[in-house]
């Protein structure tokens, strides 16, 4: 629109491309490179196209390796870190867009500070706090400290889709003689969903994807996330590159798959403020 | 009074989990701590002063103004382009707005094994390239030469982060009242006049708050860089970020890497705090 007349199509479409490139050809790579014998995955000058595939990796991986433990793990904390944070945020996000109350301006800023916040700057005081609860290497561990950092953003997000519910609905209700917890199960709830579901995938993502703290907190194979058990193939010292090409599909996979389905409400997501990069 | 009961769990969780460790920074910053007996001694500024002659510090604070300017450049730069392009509605731009969305939720941990892969010495695809060009020695790896490993995991910065950018772009692009374009077409004005007076003064307020974003969240961003190079080779690529993580979770200096942490905070904040007041000085 505003720009049409700037670059001609072609050259949009030459832009495009190249950027199209720049961030689908790795991904593209690692899939063609989890599918190559290894005859022609350690070669050089390197195949781009391979004329053979084989799924030996992964079965290695399957068979072999702790990877099913580490995707069991990964999806265990995923779920629990999305209902806790979906609990949390879906009831204080209602409240503020329906109830006064004190110290409701210091809880917003907090959240948005919090969002803002670097982990890196709290995760020692965060660790100790879990060694003392006597969490380490726990997968509840995990999930609160993944509550930790998505549950900022979530509240903002979840805030706007209320906002966007109008009061009347809710008064209406309370006229009919509902209380305001049935109210906010049986009518807002619903009405809220779609946004609710992309939330959750978000927040799923994040942890799915998390590092840092997991590194920090799990020191036993049983409990290891994925980027864990990838990040210990990757430097260990006989580096298995046709494993963990298959490794990082399989980890890559399921998130694509989730933002594809809630990509329509990706862009109102960046519009409130909520994304996090 | 219902307000403060949906709004409680809430609040409790924030205040033990969010609240109470920023307390505990700082409390921790002021100790020293005995990891193996779990004694901890209060000393005062007294890690903060080490820190100050810790031989180490003037190489990582370069290294970390490097990787942020750099990965900022190429983020704004990459992410603005690809704004204006998507912007269009051409044929095929829905199916190539997704693939450029894609680096959003792609595990940092897949980004770093196909980086590595793609640099790897023997078999990687652009290291083959750069010898192929004897821009780099047979069999070597840009990963193990100091400058190389850090443009190499600014790179990967770049490819992770300017998404962010250019959707933020975009939404500000969509927002732009086609009247405007209407009245500068009236005038006569040449497309890059209409870019220049119409689109860039559109885009300026989005630009000032998410230069702060990404300066933040991309000074403190350690898992890409721990992940590709572990901070090498010989500290090349050690930034403020993996130094924190290194002195608390590889020497269990507590005290030490909460001071160190306390330090970065304090310095992004004081320049939030310094950059917002100038921004509303001029806009006033």
């Amino acid at each position: 629109m505003s720009m049409r007349r700037l670059l001609p199509g072609m050259a949009t479409y030459a832009v495009t491309l190249l950027l199209a490139g720049f961030i689908g050809f790795p991904l593209l790579w690692m899939l063609i490179c989890s599918l190559k014998p290894s005859a022609q995955l350690f070669v050089s000058p390197p195949h781009l196209l391979p004329t053979e595939f084989t799924l030996e990796w992964y079965r290695n991986i399957v068979q072999q390796s702790d990877a099913p433990t580490y995707f069991w793990n990964s999806l265990v904390v995923g779920a629990a870190t999305t209902a806790i944070c979906l609990s949390l945020g879906t009831l204080a996000g209602y409240a503020v867009t329906r109830f006064e109350f004190p110290g409701k301006s210091i809880f917003l800023v907090s959240a948005l500070l919090s969002y803002v916040f670097p982990a890196i700057v709290l995760f020692i005081p965060i660790y100790i706090i879990i060694n003392n609860l006597g969490l380490t290497d726990t997968l509840l561990g995990i999930v609160i400290c993944h509550t930790i950092l998505t549950f900022p953003f979530a509240l903002w997000m979840l805030r706007s889709f209320f906002a966007a519910i109008p009061r009347e609905i809710d008064e209406a209700a309370w006229v009919d003689g509902a209380s305001f917890l049935r109210t906010f199960t049986m009518i807002i709830l619903p009405l809220a969903l779609p946004g609710i579901f992309s939330v959750g995938v978000f927040v799923f993502v994040l942890s799915w994807n998390e590092f840092l703290f997991a590194s920090v907190l799990v020191t036993s194979s049983a409990h290891k996330t994925i980027p864990l058990g990838i990040a210990e193939f990757i430097t260990s010292f006989d580096v298995r590159w046709g494993e963990i090409m298959a490794m990082g599909t399989l980890a890559t996979v399921p998130v694509i798959v989730l933002f594809l389905s809630v990509q329509r409400y990706f862009l109102r997501g960046v519009l409130s403020g909520a994304v996090k990069g | 009074m219902a307000g403060i009961l949906f709004v409680m769990p809430a609040i409790i969780f924030m205040v033990v989990f969010v609240a109470y460790p920023v307390f505990d920074a700082v409390r921790l910053s002021l100790l020293v701590i005995d990891f193996a007996t779990d004694e901890s001694k209060f000393v005062g500024l007294a890690n903060f002063a080490q820190m100050l002659r810790d031989a180490k510090a003037p190489m990582v604070a370069v290294n970390t103004l490097i990787w942020t300017v750099g990965s900022l450049f190429g983020q704004f730069a990459l992410g603005l382009g690809a704004a204006l392009c998507i912007n269009r509605n051409l044929p095929g731009m829905q199916l190539i707005r997704t693939i450029l969305l894609l680096p959003y939720v792609v595990p940092v941990i897949a980004i770093a094994l196909f980086w590595r892969w793609l640099l790897d010495g023997s078999y990687g695809l652009v290291s083959y390239l750069l010898q192929a060009a004897a821009l780099l020695a047979p069999n070597q790896s840009p990963l193990a030469i100091p400058d190389a490993a850090m443009a190499s995991v600014i790179v990967a910065n770049i490819w992770r982060g300017f998404p962010f950018v250019m959707i933020s772009y975009w939404a500000a692009l969509q927002a732009i009242p086609e009247e405007q374009y209407e009245a500068a077409s009236v005038d006569g004005a040449n497309t890059w006049q209409e870019f220049r007076y119409v689109t860039l003064p559109n885009l300026i307020e989005i630009s000032k708050v998410m230069f702060v974003l990404r300066l933040i969240w991309t000074v403190t961003f350690f898992d890409i860089i721990w992940l590709i190079t572990k901070g090498g080779p010989g500290g090349a690529t050690e930034h403020w970020p993996i130094w924190i993580y290194q002195e608390s979770m590889g020497f269990f200096r507590f005290g030490y890497g909460a001071a160190l942490a306390l330090t970065l905070a304090i310095a992004l904040m004081a320049f939030s705090v310094v950059y917002f007041s100038l921004m509303r000085r001029d806009t006033r």
